[in-house]
């Protein structure tokens, strides 16, 4: 080995070692930060754990940039990004508050055996109900959870608190990866993507919460890197992928199943445009046009449909356009909900790698105009028209509809996972420009000790430049990724499940062996549901919707006396009720009102929390 | 060197599971169904649990990732393996939830079934590159 490789090498293990060490680091700063009352993950963060995860992340962007294997790169990746999607369940006790701890609830039904037939149920309202709750994504995450669980051994509390952030840490990496490499993207631009898909705040949100979209999430990434890949083959193995990974993305969540279907219906059109381009016929052209407003109404008119089958009414509507200052409509047609309270850093995190995807998309189809037969054109423009898509569709759900059952900027991930790759793309094409101008210009500059042989101003020309090649892109893009999270993780929130309410709930699973019911405020039904699950026959909880445990819950705030529990044992059939009341949740004058006047009525349970959190009970 | 040795090491393990000769690797992935089922109704041990889970998830990726990814590179082979392997262990896991319940019992059915699936999916391959 020539003594420069050597040098080399030895360079990059350095590197290596010195990013294994600040991930370690950075793990251990995010351990010390794990507490049991905060309401966002940045009031109880290390000071020095943004900067230590930056400076790794500057190492991970060398050893990217590095001969070193793409396997072993891919692999540094994977833990990087396994390790920035799990803040939640590692530094709050029972991971994010209220999505994904409602999914734990009806899970935790599956994994204790409880109910048959999955979470519809059986004997349901009707038949039809059944058939459509039958493809709830829910039922897949718990399928997936339970065995899991079960082949772990472990309790599925941790099953699933770690099962998306996990999963996507290692799938959503290497989908990038192979879909700009479908591209015609080379090896270094394939794994910067990979990487940046972190740089997404969105993306990184969906990723840190375990809930069916997520997993919905995942394959749909999975079934797009099929449809670039039947579009650049005839393989039918491809295209039964294809459609293998769209129905597991619709099996996870409709949402991303109906999308994966209707750019499956639109990689088939292109796919046939393909081999009729040539003709002098408008046909094909015209189809293709028909086909792209076909893809486009599927998704609103699916939530249309959703009406014949549930309690759900959405409908199209221009009221929006009435009620709404014009600033405002142009405001939400440009960058949707974000202008509602997001101060202009957050906005620019979540606006800026779209925009440079489509920028790049732009250029290429521009380049791709000059070349019709390139390689890559079909892949490229269809995955601008699948961009355009997302962005029309996204502006149809927001401005024209009503009364749906998600809130529209789900969409953002399906725009940033086709923006992802295009970004990489032009990263690696800017790089590559600096090199050749750098080479071109400069052959000297490659070999430091020849600069003395350069003018003085030629050698600042050819120092700023290798300056911008080897610190100033890499701390651009480390800064862009780590700043990213600022967005990704919520920076205002309600107090989440605090360790005294888990323990409270815990204390009295442990103690009672008669069926109870417990009285709680929303809060309360959180964390029961993580322990023991929702509407458990023999430790019953509320669902967090539910009006009777509502109404119960304010009777007693407003009244706490026995005949409520009473009431609530009867409706529950069980024979212990307890009520629990928090301070931080009611506030302390509240609170003091409410304990004193249980007090005088009710035996005391157990106290938590310092006294920040009472329990009460009555037995029949 | 070490890395070229390290890949080498792991195609040849690779090649032997896929080769799958008189069937030694299905019936380990049977015994690793049949421990992971003991371990979960009698011994419910993490580690026991966690290394069966290892060797079932190993053998069978890559019976799947042979007979659908055998162009794809080591790496991405193995990990579509998994991909398809938990695809494959949720689709059976919901079907069987759906038609009754996922307790110990159907736990292990769904594990036999994703089993012998992946190794009969290997098996076909291995025959169809024979002839």
């Amino acid at each position: 080995m020539p003594l420069s490789e050597q040098r080399s090498t030895k360079l990059l293990r350095m590197s290596e070692i010195i990013y294994m060490c600040l991930t370690a680091l950075s793990f251990y700063l995010l351990i010390m930060s794990r507490t049991g009352e905060a309401r966002t993950v940045w009031q109880v963060l290390h000071p020095a754990f943004i900067p230590v995860l930056f400076v790794a992340t500057f190492f991970l962007l060398a050893i990217m940039f590095s001969s070193e294997k793409t396997t072993n790169k891919m692999l540094f990746i994977i833990v990087y990004s396994i390790f920035i999607h799990s803040f939640f369940p590692i530094v709050f006790p029972a991971g994010d508050n209220s999505g994904q701890q409602m999914i734990l609830g009806q899970i935790r039904r599956v994994f204790d055996n409880t109910i048959i037939h999955g979470l519809s149920g059986w004997p349901s309202q009707s038949l039809q109900i059944f058939l459509v709750e039958m493809f709830d994504g829910i039922n897949l995450q718990a399928a997936l959870s339970v065995i899991f669980a079960r082949m772990l051994n472990v309790d599925i509390f941790y099953v699933h608190l770690f099962f998306v952030p996990v999963l996507w840490g290692v799938f959503i990496p290497i989908a990038s990866f192979l879909t700009t490499k479908t591209l015609g993207g080379g090896e270094k631009a394939s794994v910067l993507s990979s990487l940046l898909v972190s740089a997404f705040p969105y993306a990184t949100y969906f990723g840190a919460i375990s809930v069916p979209n997520s997993l919905g999430f995942i394959f749909f990434f999975y079934s797009l890197c099929f449809m670039l890949k039947y579009l650049a083959s005839n393989d039918s193995k491809t295209a039964y992928l294809m459609v293998a990974f769209s129905l597991f993305s619709f099996l996870s969540h409709y949402l991303t199943g109906i999308m994966s279907f209707s750019f499956i219906f639109l990689a088939v059109v292109f796919k046939a445009y393909e081999s009729e381009k040539r003709s002098p016929c408008v046909i094909p052209r015209a189809s293709l046009i028909v086909s792209f407003f076909l893809c486009l109404s599927l998704l609103p008119m699916s939530f249309i449909y959703l009406r014949f089958v549930g309690s759900i009414t959405p409908v199209f509507t221009i009221a929006k356009f009435q009620e709404l200052p014009a600033e405002e409509i142009a405001g939400l047609l440009l960058v949707g909900e974000l202008i509602y309270g997001f101060d202009l850093q957050t906005m620019l995190l979540v606006v800026i790698g779209p925009a440079l995807g489509l920028l790049w998309m732009i250029c290429l189809l521009y380049k791709l105009e000059k070349k019709p037969t390139a390689k890559f054109s079909t892949p490229i423009l269809f995955l601008f028209a699948a961009f355009m898509v997302v962005l029309i569709d996204y502006r149809v759900l927001k401005l024209l509809m009503e009364g749906l059952p998600l809130n529209e900027e789900r969409l953002w991930v399906f725009r940033d996972f086709i923006a992802v790759p295009f970004v990489a793309l032009a990263i690696c094409s800017a790089v590559s420009s600096v090199n050749k101008f750098l080479k071109a210009r400069h052959p000297s500059a490659m070999f430091l000790t020849r600069l003395r042989n350069l003018s003085k101003r030629n050698v600042l020309y050819v120092l700023a430049l290798l300056l911008t090649l080897n610190v100033l892109i890499p701390t651009v893009l480390a800064g862009w990724v780590t700043y990213s999270l600022r967005a990704a993780y919520p920076r205002i929130a309600p107090l989440q499940t605090t360790w005294y309410e888990l323990e409270a709930v815990r204390h009295i699973e442990e103690n009672t062996e008669e069926k109870y019911v417990v009285i709680g405020d929303v809060w309360t039904i959180f964390a029961g549901e993580v322990i023991v699950g929702i509407k458990n026959p023999r430790a019953y909880y509320f669902g967090e919707f539910n009006k009777t445990g509502y109404d119960l819950f304010l009777n007693m705030t407003q009244d706490p006396s026995p005949q409520w529990m009473l009431h609530a044992m009867n409706y529950t059939d069980t024979t212990t009720a307890y009520f629990i009341i928090t301070e931080p949740r009611v506030g302390t004058e509240e609170y003091n009102r409410i304990v004193t006047e249980a007090g005088t009525r009710l035996p005391i349970y157990d106290v938590f929390g310092e006294g920040k959190l009472h329990i009460f009970y009555y037995t029949k | 060197m070490t890395t070229y040795k390290r890949v080498n090491q792991f195609t040849k393990v690779e090649n032997r599971i896929v080769a799958n000769r008189r069937c030694v690797f299905t019936a380990v992935s049977y015994l690793a169904v049949a421990i992971l089922s003991v371990n979960t109704a009698f011994v419910r041990s993490v580690i026991l649990g966690a290394t069966a889970s290892l060797i079932f998830f190993v053998i069978n990726a890559l019976f799947l990732a042979h007979a659908l990814f055998r162009k794809e590179d080591d790496f991405f082979r193995l990990m579509f393996g998994v991909l398809l392997l938990i695809m494959l262990l949720g689709f059976v896991g919901w079907l069987i939830m759906i038609v009754y319940n996922l307790d110990a019992l159907r736990f292990t059915l769904t594990l036999v079934i994703v089993a012998s699936l992946s190794s009969s999916a290997n098996i076909r391959t291995k025959y169809k590159n024979a002839t």
